[in-house]
């Protein structure tokens, strides 16, 4: 076999076409390798991040434009607007775009039409910032002013707004805390606002077209718009006189009466719809953005007080219904009972010797609303609470109720029995409590409570429901009877309404707070009544909240419900009579 | 060769009238081939005059389409200045909507009818009320009866003597 001088031997022919095929497999796999990289990077960019990028380039290429719906209007009973929707304006400044020495004049300019600090001014307009808000939220006319001046780099943005009506004072807007307010984003806060937010904010729509590289609108380009559907208007069955009425009675009562807060409830006593919710303190729907949070909630729905001796009225309504008791049923009120170890005794402690339960009510003696609640039996007593609607929700239709339910009845002490029969131990808010009374002046039928009464062009589903039967027309009949004995003779003297003192009913209450399990010496004052008693216009509830009447720490009874709460309920039936043309003849 | 079958045709001369169809075709054809051949003829046109028919018909077209253009371009701007005006005069008619429930609002009437010094009047007479039917005077029965346990008041009574707040709700009234 030949071999080279260094023992080096050429390769073969064999050797030679093996080692080709070696190097073209090698460029193969390594071809195959580098493709394979560029098909995993492409299907990289092409299958999994297709999405994004898709998304990316429709971005750069596509524009779509929100049309806003108009949000609907809330009206009051006789069509009045009590919120309308206005445009308001904010301007802003491009500082970059502003020549050096244009700058005094355009904040001079903007000083003086909008009021804002010009030495603030300067410093935005030189700090060379792509964009800056000078003002938010003013009107037109600033608007249309600053417009004319044609003033370099600033510019004009429309916003919507909602705007409410105003109130008593400067710093109130009409019933804030039954409406709500609508945030700068169109989202409603508490009150019918968030209630009906759906409603109230329709559909919005939009435009979607394509923009060239300059970012200009390709007019030929496809178009895809949707028409915005506006949101429906809501008819209430508020009355914007009778609610500023309130409103203005409501704040004058707290501030003699020295109190917390004060609130007032008016319902329709046939239909359960809400003619007045006033509340003091109160605050500006068109400025709730300085408002103090504290201020936005609705002590009518979000509070729970123990409603005191107006709790007397379903107590001897439901005995009287079962047939337990009779209005002139005489019994003896010794001044003081032991129930379940405890001592209850009547407010002032006296015995009241033999009395009818038409006396208790006017003299609101709890041992004698005791006895009626022993005389009907636990197990009738709170079906009778459940009938009236204290034992759930009242499912009104305002956002933000609060509810605390009681115990179930076979759960509830012997104590709680009695303490709950004139109203204390037991938790209500103002809606259940007033819907609860109005079933004596609606002939024993409990209306739903509720405040609007038109959606659109839609009747409200809670209107057309059948009313419920909780104690017979001839109950309430005598309960009415009752009522009116505590206006005539009673606790309630200080509610009639000049004309009308022998035609209405009424019941006072006053309940101690209790804070951290004792009953504190502060109370919930409240008074409840209708008027005319024989034919009711309306019902009507107030409640102060700790009153601290001048010479109360001597003596407790002039924080009471008769004092502070009634006189209030007084003024505004005064208002109402005049109001609604309600005269004696027409009772 | 004529058959005899061709005689009869033409005896009963339907045979004229079957070759008609035939005729016309082949005259229609030629009238196209005709004019567009005659149509060359006179045009003088090759192979580069057709392109630049074609390209005229072209540029007919791109300028059509840029007028079009040209004319909806403006039609938009005209829409939006419209649109912006719309916007501007439902801006105004919110405003004057407002200000025309604010004038209507009842503070606002309250104000304005205190400014012009008018007061709403309140009757301050009251009808004379009935004495009630209830006998004071009679005699007051027996104690009443605590269904209590004593054991339970006894306790009640130690509480309320240790801890002095067992007086529930005497308040309430």
């Amino acid at each position: 076999m030949a071999s080279g001088v260094f023992g080096f031997r050429p390769p073969g022919r064999l050797e030679r076409a093996t080692a080709a095929r070696l190097r073209i497999f090698t460029m193969l796999v390594v071809a195959v390798l580098l493709s394979s990289v560029v098909w995993t990077r492409l299907a990289y960019w092409q299958v999994l991040r297709h999405a994004q990028l898709a998304q990316q380039a429709a971005a750069q290429y596509r524009e779509v434009v929100e049309l806003p719906a108009i949000r609907g209007a809330i009206f009051d009973r006789h069509m009045t607007q009590l919120v309308i929707n206005t445009t308001v304006y904010s301007a802003f400044v491009s500082p970059d775009q502003v020549p050096v020495g244009q700058r005094q004049q355009v904040a001079s300019a903007l000083s003086s039409v909008l009021g804002v600090d010009q030495a603030t001014t300067m410093q935005t307009l030189a700090s060379g910032r792509k964009f800056a808000y000078i003002q938010r939220r003013f009107s037109k006319d600033k608007a249309d002013h600053l417009r004319s001046l044609k003033l370099a780099g600033v510019g004009l943005e429309e916003e919507q707004q909602r705007s409410y009506l105003p109130g008593l004072s400067p710093g109130s807007t009409l019933a804030a805390n039954l409406l709500g307010f609508v945030t700068y984003d169109g989202k409603g806060q508490y009150g019918l606002e968030a209630h009906y937010q759906t409603q109230l904010a329709g559909t919005p729509g939009y435009i979607s077209s394509y923009r060239d590289l300059a970012n200009r609108e390709i007019v030929l380009g496809s178009h895809t718009h949707r028409d915005p559907i506006a949101g429906s208007d809501l008819v209430t069955s508020l009355d914007a006189n009778v609610q500023y009425a309130a409103e203005q009675a409501l704040a004058d009562g707290v501030k003699k009466a020295r109190a917390e807060s004060g609130s007032v409830l008016i319902m329709d006593p046939k239909t359960g719809g809400i003619v007045a919710w006033a509340d003091y303190p109160t605050y500006s729907a068109n400025n709730f953005n300085r408002t103090p949070t504290a201020l936005f909630k609705d002590n009518v729905l979000s509070y729970v007080y123990e409603p005191g001796s107006v709790m007397k009225v379903v107590t001897l309504s439901g005995a009287i219904d079962a047939a337990k008791i009779k209005p002139n049923t005489i019994i003896d009120d010794p001044g003081a009972v032991y129930i379940g170890g405890y001592r209850i005794s009547d407010w002032d402690g006296a015995n009241h010797g033999k009395v009818s339960y038409t006396y208790v009510l006017e003299h609101s003696l709890n041992v004698g609303a005791i006895k009626a609640m022993q005389a009907e039996g636990h197990k009738s007593f709170y079906r009778y609470l459940q009938s009236f609607g204290l034992t759930q929700p009242s499912g009104i239709d305002v956002a933000g109720e609060n509810f605390i339910a009681p115990p179930p009845g076979d759960k509830m002490a012997d104590s709680q029995y009695a303490t709950t029969a004139f109203g204390q131990g037991i938790d209500v808010n103002m809606v259940q409590m007033l819907a609860a009374v109005n079933v004596v002046a609606n002939g024993g039928k409990y209306a739903p409570p509720h405040v609007v009464e038109r959606i659109g062009n839609r009747i409200n589903p809670i209107m057309l429901q059948p009313q419920r039967q909780v104690i017979s027309p001839k109950t309430a009949q005598q309960m009415t009877a009752m009522m009116q004995a505590v206006v005539q003779y009673g606790s309630g003297w200080t509610s009639r309404v000049p004309g009308f003192e022998l035609n209405q009913g009424g019941k006072t209450g006053t309940s101690q707070i209790p804070v951290k399990g004792k009953y504190t010496q502060n109370v919930w004052a409240s008074y409840v009544g209708f008027l005319p008693a024989n034919k009711p216009r309306f019902t009507m509830i107030v409640v102060i909240r700790k009153p601290n009447v001048p010479g109360a720490d001597q003596d407790w009874t002039l924080n009471d419900g008769y004092f502070t709460a009634s006189p209030v309920w007084k003024r505004i039936a005064q208002a109402m009579v005049v109001s609604w043309h309600i005269t004696p003849a027409h009772s | 060769m004529i058959s005899t079958r061709i005689l009869t045709r033409r005896r009963l001369g339907t045979a004229a009238a079957q070759h008609v169809p035939a005729r016309r075709r082949r005259r229609t054809r030629g009238f196209v081939q005709v004019a567009s051949s005659a149509a060359a003829d006179r045009l003088h046109l090759n192979a580069f005059g057709h392109a630049y028919l074609g390209l005229g018909a072209v540029v007919i077209c791109v300028l059509f389409y840029l007028a079009l253009a040209a004319q909806i371009t403006q039609s938009s701007y005209e829409i939006a200045r419209l649109q912006d005006q719309q916007r501007q005069l439902f801006a105004e008619q919110d405003q004057l909507r407002y200000q025309e429930a604010t004038q209507h609002a009842p503070a606002q009437v309250q104000h304005s009818a205190a400014q012009s010094g008018m007061e709403r009047t309140t009757p301050h007479k009251y009808l004379t009320s009935q004495a009630v039917a209830i006998n004071l005077q009679a005699p007051i029965g027996a104690a009443p009866t605590d269904s209590t346990p004593l054991w339970q008041r006894m306790v009640a009574a130690v509480v309320e003597r240790v801890v002095g707040a067992r007086n529930v709700m005497a308040a309430t009234r």
